[in-house]
């Protein structure tokens, strides 16, 4: 869906998918850096860089989207816990639409793959 | 700035009880029930929805968030927090705050330290930092759900069910599990201390299994895709619902509250989320919205 909403809102040319697996990249989407540096300080248990974080999140782009982006890194905690608990595939569209930067990102290495295409755990 | 947002707080916490309408306790016939209010009544009464007393089901509130918080969100989180503290289908309403204490359990468990830290988890032997109230068997699959989500496999959940854990239990454990540690993470993420968990409401588990749910699909039983009758209809509007919209469907009011209360208020409409053109009109884009929600999946290794 990443890539899919950065077509719509015309970032394709600058949009650069490997920065979900490598912050170091620029992914093209604004303030991307700041907002991956947020959900990795949520999700660490480094008090101190969070509050940093927290604190450019609100310098940045405002209390709202401290809020809303504290709901989206709140909400892929429980998702990621229920595809992941339950072994769910990816199916069809999805699958097929994801094929190229999946191998590219190294999506297939997780564990949790196996849970589509049923390799071994 | 504080005490705006603590006043827009309250103010939004009043708007989303009395648009929703709220439960109370009281003494009934001798027992302690909640009993639904008017929101009328509300506007007539010192309703304090900031009450923290840990004595009533509604221990949640937002008025010391250092930032505004949405009155969805709030009402969302009041409704998930008051659900909790009730019978459920499988479990009782105390069982379910034992499985939310023990969520707050894993988070500075030792043994779960180690074991993530090891090349296999199955490698590593010790015993988990438990509040030892549940079952043996329901704290390991708490602990290791909560902090090594991304090495579950299919032989774990069948170890678990090996030793006793019927997938009725496992997914209302899961449930409850999941909303516990998505709330204690947007508190985390704005800078708010963990809510006190409510004290639980006596009653009896419904106890009642889905017959549409079948197992031919994943680990657990769930809906089968093309249901759009019946309880499917009712739960799914009579639309198809992708896997992981379905995952909790062995027990209904898992998905309600997972799903259809937590996601439209902390992210989107279910049902849209593969529209890329769907924008749900937050301070921040679709594409920094599915930006942090693909950084938090790789985090967590999660492939889905």
């Amino acid at each position: 869906m990443l890539r899919a909403s950065s077509q719509t809102q015309q970032l394709t040319d600058k949009l650069d998918l490997s920065a979900v697996v490598d912050p170091a990249k620029d992914s093209g989407v604004v303030h991307g850096a700041l907002l991956i540096r947020f959900a990795e300080a949520v999700l660490s248990n480094d008090d101190t860089a969070l509050n940093m974080t927290r604190t450019q999140m609100l310098e940045n782009l405002g209390p709202e989207a401290l809020v809303d982006a504290a709901g989206v890194v709140a909400t892929f905690m429980q998702m990621v816990r229920i595809a992941d608990a339950t072994g769910i595939a990816v199916v069809g569209m999805m699958l097929e639409k994801s094929s190229d930067f999946r191998t590219e990102l190294g999506l297939n290495d997780f564990g949790s793959a196996q849970n589509t295409f049923g390799t071994s755990g | 700035m504080a005490e705006k947002a603590a006043s827009d707080n309250k103010q939004s916490s009043r708007r989303a009880a009395n648009q929703q309408g709220f439960f109370l306790r009281g003494n009934i016939r001798g027992e302690w029930r909640p009993f639904y209010v008017c929101p009328v009544w509300l506007y007539l009464q010192r309703w304090d929805i900031d009450r923290d007393d840990g004595g009533s089901p509604m221990a949640i509130s937002y008025t010391t968030a250092p930032v505004p918080v949405r009155a969805d969100i709030q009402a969302a989180h009041a409704q998930i927090w008051h659900k909790l503290a009730e019978p459920g289908t499988w479990w009782t309403g105390a069982e379910r705050i034992a499985i939310a204490a023990e969520v707050r359990k894993a988070y500075t468990c030792q043994f779960c330290k180690t074991r993530k830290a090891a090349l296999s988890p199955a490698a590593v032997e010790g015993k988990h930092a438990t509040a030892g109230v549940l079952p043996d068997v329901v704290v390991e699959m708490i602990h290791q759900i909560t902090t090594d989500p991304g090495r579950l496999n299919k032989q774990w959940f069948d170890r678990l069910v090996s030793r006793g854990l019927q997938e009725t239990h496992y997914i209302e454990t899961l449930g409850v599990l999941v909303r516990t540690i998505s709330i204690d993470t947007f508190c985390r993420g704005i800078g708010l201390p963990l809510h006190p968990l409510p004290s639980p409401v006596v009653g009896n588990p419904s106890q009642v299994r889905p017959a549409e749910a079948q197992d031919d699909e994943a680990w657990v039983s769930m809906f089968p895709p093309e249901l759009t009758t019946g309880l499917a209809a009712d739960l799914y509007g009579g639309r198809q619902a992708s896997p992981v919209l379905r995952a909790l469907s062995l027990v209904p009011d898992e998905v309600r509250l997972s799903i259809f209360t937590l996601l439209p208020a902390q992210y989107m409409d279910p049902f849209r989320v593969r529209d890329p053109d769907c924008d749900p009109g937050r301070a921040i884009n679709r594409a920094q919205i599915e930006l942090l929600a693909a950084r938090v999946s790789v985090l967590n290794q999660c492939f889905y």
